[in-house]
Formats: C-alpha cells, structure tokens, sequence
C-alpha cells in the first residue's frame, strides 16, 4: 500500500521534476521567497536609483532639457580639481569623528550612570533620549536661538566659566564645533539606550568571578563591560559614521553652509548641485564618490573590528 | 552556480543596507533647506515651519473637465494669505467664463516648486501655468521648457503690455522674447525703529543716501566697554537674500552688476567702491552680519538694530511683531536710486498642447488683470503691477489707510529687474558668499568682488552660456 503513494513532485506530472530538491535546495529558495517582497522594493526603490545615479554621474544635465549628455569621466575630475569638494568633504570628516568619539564617550558614561539604581532615572533617561525623536528641522532652529552670542542660553554656562561665547554661526571657525555640539546632543540619547541594553546583556556571573578572583571596580570595567560592549561599540560606531556622513537638515537651517563655506557638509553640496546649481551629473558624482567612501569606511572597520570585537 | 547566485543576492542586500541607511538624509532635507526661503522676497506669512512633507510632485488632471472645457494645472507657491488669494482668483476665472477651467495646485515655496519641476521635466509629466522666483525663470525659458508669450499677447486675447509697470514686465523677458507675466513682486525698503531715532536725536524719516545711512548707523550704534548692545545695521546673510539686497547697493553706487549679455561688471571702480562701504560699516563696529533664525530681521524686532532692509512682503509682518514704532522709507540712495525688484512671475509651460497653452494664456492674463490685481495686493501687501491698478479708487483708497504700503508703491518708479547674472543657477550663492567674504571673512574689497566676477563668469560659461 504505502509504495502506492506518489509524492506530486514525482515524475508521472510532466515537468514537475524540477521540484524534487534536496534539502539545501529547497531552503534556498524558501530563503529567496522569503527575501523577495522586501528585495523587490529595494531593487525599485534603492538600487534601480543607484544604478540610475551611476549612469548619471557620466553624464552633464539640468534636468530640464530631455535627455542627458554622456561626458565620460568629467565629472569626476572636476571634482579632483574643485577646492570646494576637498573643503566639504573636510568639513564633514571633521563633523563625523568630533561627533562621535565625544558622543561615544558620554553615552557610554550616562549608560553606566543609568544603570545603577538611581531614584527617577527612567526620568533622567526619558529626558536624554528625547531629542532622539524630535524633527531635525526644529532642532535646527531651537538651536540658532540657543547658540546665538548676545541672546543664547549657552552663552550663561559659558559666561559663569569666564568665556565669552564665540559668533557660534558667523564665525568661521566655531560652525563645525556648533553643529558638533546640535549633533552630540541630538544623538546621545540612542547611543547611551543602545550602550544600556548592552550593558543588561552582560551576565552577572561574569563580575562575580571577576570579584571572586579580586578584580577592582577599574578592571571589571576594562576587562568584562568594555570587551562585552564590544559588539555594541561596533554597530554604533558603523551606524554613527554612516549618519554623520550625511548630516544635512541641520546644517540647511542653520548656516546654510556659510559663512564661506565653513559648514558646507557633502550631502548639502550634493543637494546644492542638483537643485541649485543645476549639475545633476556633477551631484550624481558626488553621490557615488560618498557612497564608496561609506562603502570603504565600513569594510575597513569590518576588517579592523576582528581585533577588538568580542562576540 | 547557485552559491554565485547566492553571494550576488547576499552582496545586494549588503549594498542595499549601506544604501537604506543612507535614505533618510534625503526625504528630511529639501524641505528643510526650503526653510530659508520664506524670510526674504514672500510676505513673512508663507510660514517657514510647514516644510517637511516629502518632494511628489502631484500632476494629474483628475477630474474628467465637461466636453469642450479645456481643463488646465497652475503650480502655485506662497502659503498663507498670498496662497488663499490665488485660490480665490482661480475660483473667479473659472466662474468667469466656460472654455477653461484651472486646478490649482500648492507646491511648497518657490525652491521646492523649482525642485519638482525639475523632477516633473524629467518625468516628462508637467503642468501647464507655473510661477517662478522671478530671477529664475530665465534658466528654465533657455533650456526649452517655457512658451513664448509674444504672439499670445497680440493675438485674439491681446492685452495692453504698456499697462504693466515697466520695471516689473522688464524681468519677463529673456533674449527678446516674453516668457512671463509680473504677478506677486515685492521690493525691498527701509524700516527704521521710530522709538529708537527719538531716543538719539534723529529725524522722524529714512537716510536719504548711503552715506546719511552711515551717519544714523553711527548714532544708533551703543556700546557697553567692549560690549556692542546695538548697532545700526545688521547684514542680511542669507542663501536667498544676501544677494537682493547687495545689488541694490551696488546700484545706487552706478554699477550694473552684469549687463543683458551677462557680462559681470561687480569688479569695475564703484562696485568695489560699494562692497568697501559695506565693509566699512562692518569695521567701525556700526552694523554686523545678521545671525539667529530671523537673521537681520530678527535683530531688527529684538532692537538690537535701528534700521533694517526687509521686503515689503514682510511689512505686516514687522510692524506686529516689533514692539516699536516702526517707520519705513525708500532704499538709500548715492549716485542714483534703483532697487532690484523681487517676487515672483507666471509662465506658460511649452511642453503643453497648443489649446492648453492658449488656455493658460487667458489664466494668467485674468490672473494680472487691474480686478485680480488690486484684489491680491489688498490681500498680501504685494506690489501692484500695472497703471491702471495704482490709479484704481479701491488702490487709492488702500494706500490712504495704509501710509507705510504708499512708500512701497512710490518707489515703484526706481525698480529695475534683478541683474541678468542672478539667473545663472550658481548667481545667488556667489553673490552670498561674496557678501560673507565681505562682512566676516574681512577679505579686500577688490580682491573678493575679482573673485566673485569671476566666480560668476565661470559659472555662467559653464552652465548659461
């Protein structure tokens, strides 16, 4: 009787052979099958962009007239040769690792302090992750206020200690130190969240035969909370250069990029190029050239994480 | 071959993540950009705030028009009082007759309709009457993608082109050709802090020239030790006004800024001579460049400056915020008076069929008419446009409640279009970072008006020529 019983993907159903997998085959596709509505939507929404923008970048067009002219590489010389390039890709540079190596730092600080047990400090962290959720937009324009000279509020701390505050946004060396500030206070509040859930993961008998052994409060932290948070250090370090690389709402209401181009970041030169300047190809450029800086930066800390990234 | 596969998949989705992250920086940053805009030429109501919806760009007709009417889009910016009354006009003209009727649609403000033209072009998927940052309408008309107007004016619905204030129709045209019609133009004038002049001992009016206007800077001016509690001047910095107010500078000084075949003329003796008096104003410690959110005019309600340069779209605006008696009086003038002339024009897109072209034709001629006309500008505080508009009783009337909008209307007859070279795409950033130069870089007034000329030379070569 049971050798009677034909599976359908046997071959009496022409054409149904194909089905008859081995066991790897078959999770295989049941992987692609699962990928493919998200994959489907990337594929219209970010990478037919992307392939669009590589095409792009050898081209010179407005946008306005119909087609595209094809111009090979100009584009990418002319940014080797365009001063401005060099400056913004500087500022932003400058913008990415201020900001996150102080950030790093003080979140994972305010992690530590949080996670002892304080009275409110579900308060004290509510209130340090809330610029997490509020529109950059308005950030921005809280922030002129606060930064101004004469009528800030950061100028009162700054006057107890003795300082004059300094032309925050019209002086062309304070620009990228006050979007460093905007920047470290809009996204320590995720970063100090993430570094808590980190700290929560480590398990407790890890510092109990850490202390068994005699270790003081200096080498469990050195030696169990920072390799432990290593992982954790890792994805924000990653995450966070990806998004200094392209801050751009902060710096459009701001400065504007000003004064004299000492706040101009990549992706408002980008943004610059499309739609005021009217050099698609010349923007489209500079969109692959960041991308493969991303690109670069990320596989390079890829590379680097296998020495100090414990899993 | 299925692992190739598999690691090409696998590699996407990599790219894809590097990529997705990316993605949140762009929908976020139009519009914020966009911010800046309302502060200058627009009237203070068109608020900076509304900005975050994402660049669509909604075309489609939807509703089927009745057979025989020729249905046709208008893009529209201005939000607030300027927005409600095209509405209103648009509700008018498609009640006044029955072969057209328009769908008016809102698209942010002027830098982000230009952007979703720009992507509508490129989609090929256009509307048919838009309006355009006056300055920025000759690139547009260049590349190919606005209609000549010529032949709509002198056909069968002609309209008299002498009736239009002169100085307003003037930035219509580009290479001998009508490509727009004047619609909401703004000038910039002086306010002045009335309460503040008394307390120093000035007249009750505005400074005559530039050099009056140095003399009240200096009297305004209050320090305390190393302290400045007020100046009299602060700078307007902005990405989109730096450049407006500058030019009328350099044209009260005699220079032209660049002539009708884009040759930039900034270098040239009194330019210079210009931009050294900017500077100056700077060096003495009697004006600053203009900070905070509000820039200049922020510094200005604040009173912490005695005299400010806004448009006259802003008058409503600074009277009621300012705690102050505020007066208001020409632009200075030097050798002579002129002042470039803001806001915005209404063109006919070419990509459109003949029928609806002619249809948009008769839209903006009713959107321009003296009716239409005194109607917005009683609603906004925009310029009038045309003769018989300013000679109309209701204007008349209007101006007589009104004595600060009179000034504007009077000095009507020193406006002269924007310079030809503040329509190269790059123009107004040059112009801006010119100014910077000027104010905090502390740079030679030759040398940065040398820089800026040709900055300016080669930006046209290589994107207007």
């Amino acid at each position: 009787m049971g050798s009677q019983i034909r599976l359908p993907n046997q071959s009496w159903v022409p054409g149904l052979n194909i089905l008859r997998l081995t066991h790897s085959r078959r999770e295989r596709l049941t992987f692609l099958a699962l990928i493919a509505p998200n994959f489907i939507l990337f594929g219209i929404f970010t990478f037919w962009p992307l392939i669009y923008n590589f095409y792009l970048s050898f081209t010179k067009w407005n946008m306005i007239a119909p087609t595209p002219t094809l111009i090979g590489l100009d584009n990418y010389a002319t940014m080797i040769a365009d001063p401005i390039f060099w400056k913004v890709l500087g500022n932003t540079l400058y913008l990415a690792t201020g900001s996150i190596a102080i950030r790093l730092v003080l979140a994972l600080a305010l992690a530590l302090v949080l996670n002892q047990k304080l009275a409110g400090r579900d308060i004290y962290r509510a209130i340090i992750f809330s610029p997490t959720f509020t529109t950059g937009a308005a950030v921005a324009l809280v922030w002129t206020w606060i930064l101004h000279k004469d009528l800030g509020l950061l100028r009162l701390p700054l006057n107890l200690l003795g300082i004059v505050s300094p032309n925050w946004l019209t002086d062309i060396n304070w620009t990228i130190p006050a979007l460093i500030i905007v920047t470290v206070w809009r996204g320590l509040g995720y970063d100090m969240v993430i570094f808590l859930a980190g700290l929560q993961g480590i398990p407790a008998e890890l510092y109990e035969a850490a202390r068994v052994d005699g270790a003081g409060r200096w080498s469990l932290f050195r030696h169990i909370t920072l390799p432990m948070l290593s992982p954790i250090t890792f994805f924000l370090i990653v995450t966070s250069i990806i998004g200094a690389l392209q801050v751009f709402d902060l710096v459009a209401v701001m400065t504007g990029g000003g004064p004299m181009n000492s706040s101009k970041v990549y992706v408002y030169y980008v943004y610059e190029n499309a739609f005021k300047f009217f050099k698609v190809g010349y923007a489209a450029a500079l969109s692959m050239v960041l991308f493969l800086i991303t690109l670069a930066i990320t596989i390079f800390q890829t590379r680097l994480s296998r020495r100090w990234v414990h899993y | 071959m299925n692992k190739k596969i598999f690691a090409v998949f696998a590699l996407l989705v990599v790219v894809g993540v590097v990529v997705g992250c990316a993605a949140p920086a762009s929908p976020t940053a139009p519009p914020a950009a966009a911010t800046q805009a309302p502060a200058t030429k627009p009237p203070a109501t068109a608020a900076p705030a509304a900005t975050t919806a994402p660049t669509s760009a909604p075309v489609a007709t939807s509703k089927p028009a009745a057979p025989g009417v020729v249905k046709i889009v208008y893009w529209r910016a201005l939000s607030g009082a300027p927005g409600d009354a095209q509405e209103e006009i648009a509700k008018r003209f498609n009640a006044s007759q029955k072969e057209v009727e328009v769908e008016v649609q809102y698209q942010g403000t002027y830098p982000e309709l230009q952007r979703k033209l720009q992507a509508a072009l490129a989609a090929r998927v256009t509307p048919d009457v838009v309006m355009f940052d006056s300055p920025q309408m000759p690139y547009f008309a260049k590349n190919g993608a606005l209609a000549p107007l010529d032949d709509f004016a002198k056909g069968a619905d002609s309209v008299d082109l002498k009736n239009y204030i002169p100085g307003l129709l003037a930035d219509g045209y580009f290479d001998g050709k009508l490509y727009a019609l004047p619609f909401a133009r703004s000038t910039p004038i002086l306010y002045y802090n009335r309460d503040m002049f008394k307390e120093v001992g000035l007249p009750d009016r505005a400074p005559e020239t530039w050099d009056e206007f140095a003399d009240f800077c200096k009297k305004l001016t209050k320090k305390e030790g190393a302290e400045t509690k007020r100046v009299g001047y602060a700078v307007q910095m902005g990405t989109t006004t730096a450049h407006w107010y500058f030019q009328e500078l350099l044209y009260a000084y005699g220079n032209d800024v660049s002539d009708d075949k884009f040759k930039v003329l900034i270098d040239q003796p009194e330019g210079v001579a210009a931009a050294k008096f900017l500077q100056d104003l700077i060096t003495q410690g009697i004006a600053i460049p203009g900070t905070g959110p509000d820039g200049a005019q922020g510094e200005f309600t604040n009173q912490r400056s005695g005299l400010h340069f806004g448009s006259t779209g802003s008058l409503v605006n600074i009277v009621t915020t300012s705690k102050f008696k505020v007066g208001v009086g020409f632009m200075p003038a030097a050798k002579r008076r002129q002042v470039p002339i803001g806001g915005s024009v209404l063109s006919v897109m070419a990509a459109s069929p003949k029928e609806k072209q002619a249809a948009a034709w008769k839209f903006i001629k009713y959107m321009t008419n003296t009716e239409s006309n005194v109607y917005f500008v009683q609603k906004t505080g925009y310029m009038p446009i045309s003769t018989t508009a300013v000679n109309s009783q209701e204007m008349k009337d209007f101006m007589a409640k009104n004595p600060e909008f009179k000034v504007a209307v009077d000095q009507l007859q020193f406006v002269r279009p924007q310079a030809s070279i503040i329509s190269v795409p790059e123009g107004t950033e040059i112009f801006r970072q010119l100014v910077e130069k000027l104010t905090v870089g502390k740079v030679d007034p030759a040398t940065a008006m040398k820089e800026a000329a040709a900055a300016l030379t080669k930006a046209y070569n290589e994107t207007f020529k």
